[in-house]
């Protein structure tokens, strides 16, 4: 079963969109929503808030399309990235106990994820996968958390009462490190 | 335990790495998006890291959403119908290569397919307002328009002292296409900016408002010289 195919099909969806296309939406939306609504549910925990979010998200997709460059991003990846952005600038709203009632280990027992999720993961995915794994656990489990939860370096020092500099090069270091293991 | 040893990321890459991981706070991550806007060099650095760490996104289980959700964005869809046109035309001007062609391309069809379309004057008193987003979606000025008093309230969400190197032009862009300066916002304040004669009856429903990062003294240009940093629309509240 190939992992991979050379033209993505949501790609030619994107200048249909751009064009007032309701139907190129709707079929973006057919593909793609189980997916973003999952990106929301795991960022904000609540399933009302998630559609209001995930509405904003599509209509946010019709508006920008035009802005979508393909050689630059792959759709996915730029639509999950305004689901992501949306969904943690609506937990932010909910003000700083958003963060103390978060669950820290929230991103180690994730539910099973479905076999397409997993198909689609596993080029890219592995290796990431991999190299999360190579870091300190307590680097890996910072990066998760913050990608997941969309949490702020502040946060993260508080909640895990540590210097916010400390915190910053935890990650920093991380992140490098996470750079020379994917390109190795 | 032997570490290999890793060097550090380059600042700007490191900053472009928070950015895409999601840990700068509201202040920082409105000059992250501004910096994309202004160095595409950076803004390549963030769409990097951005695909380097999709996949973690892979692994979030996909849930279907209620039946509910997709007729209320259709609901959404026909506002932007009605009023997205000319800007869409702009906003490919500004950022010029492919997304020129793109856009032109898209603006000739949908002129050629557009519907008679009657907007009504705003109701006495009825404000309009705009969020301002970049292309990552994030928020970064309000505004509201007073048709009666013909002023524009205009609020910068950006961290206040941010790139002093440069200036931020607020712009109206109403159907025509063609943007009119309307004046500067300092980052993080709220200004009142009286809209200039003749331009007051193009402030309605639908005009866009937009934001871009230009030299100290605005763009010398008939329309802004830089990037174009944040773009919205005028709505009834």
């Amino acid at each position: 079963m190939p992992a991979t195919s050379a033209i993505d099909p949501l790609t030619e969806l994107m200048p249909r969109i751009a064009a007032g296309d309701r139907a190129a939406l709707r079929q973006l939306y057919q593909a793609t929503s189980a997916k973003l609504f999952g990106v929301c549910l795991r960022i904000l925990s609540n399933r009302d808030e998630s559609e209001d979010v995930l509405q904003e998200v599509y209509i946010t997709i019709w508006r920008r399309a035009d802005r979508f460059e393909a050689g630059r991003a792959s759709v996915m990846t730029w639509i999950s990235t305004i689901a992501r952005n949306r969904a943690i600038d609506r937990l932010r709203a909910r003000g700083p106990l958003a963060y103390a009632e978060q669950v820290e280990e929230l991103e180690i027992d994730d539910g099973q994820p479905r076999a397409d999720a997993l198909l689609e993961a596993a080029q890219d995915g592995e290796a990431l996968g991999r190299c999360l794994s190579e870091l300190d656990e307590r680097t890996e489990k910072v990066i998760r958390t913050a990608f997941f939860e969309g949490v702020t370096y502040e946060a993260l020092a508080t909640r895990m009462d540590a210097p916010l500099g400390t915190v910053k090069s935890w990650i920093r270091r991380g992140l490098a490190k996470l750079k020379g293991c994917l390109e190795s | 335990m032997s570490e290999p040893l890793t060097p550090d990321l380059p600042e700007d890459e490191a900053f472009a790495a928070e950015h895409a991981l999601g840990v700068l706070n509201a202040g920082e991550r409105a000059a992250a998006e501004l910096r994309m806007a202004r160095e595409p060099a950076f803004a390549a650095h963030v769409e990097a890291w951005r695909e380097r760490l999709a996949p973690m996104l892979a692994t979030i289980l996909a849930v279907e959403p209620s039946t509910r959700v997709w007729p209320r964005i259709e609901r959404g869809l026909p506002v932007n119908d009605n009023s997205e046109r000319g800007v869409r035309f702009w906003r490919g001007w500004a950022m010029g290569g492919m997304g020129l062609a793109a856009a032109s391309m898209a603006a000739v069809v949908v002129l050629a397919t557009r519907p008679p379309e009657i907007i009504a004057p705003p109701t006495p008193g009825q404000l309009l307002n705009a969020r301002l987003d970049t292309s990552g979606g994030q928020h970064l000025f309000v505004a509201a328009y007073d048709p009666v008093r013909q002023k524009l309230i205009v609020t910068s969400l950006v961290a206040p002292g941010t790139d002093p190197v440069h200036v931020h032009e607020l712009w109206l862009i109403p159907a025509d296409g063609k943007p009119r300066s309307l004046g500067q916002i300092e980052p993080g304040t709220s200004k009142t900016l009286p809209m200039p004669q003749g331009l007051s009856a193009m402030a309605k429903e639908g005009a866009a408002i937009a934001v871009s990062v230009e030299p100290q003294g605005g763009s010398q240009q008939d329309g802004p010289s830089g990037p174009v940093a944040a773009i919205g629309q005028l709505a009834k509240i």
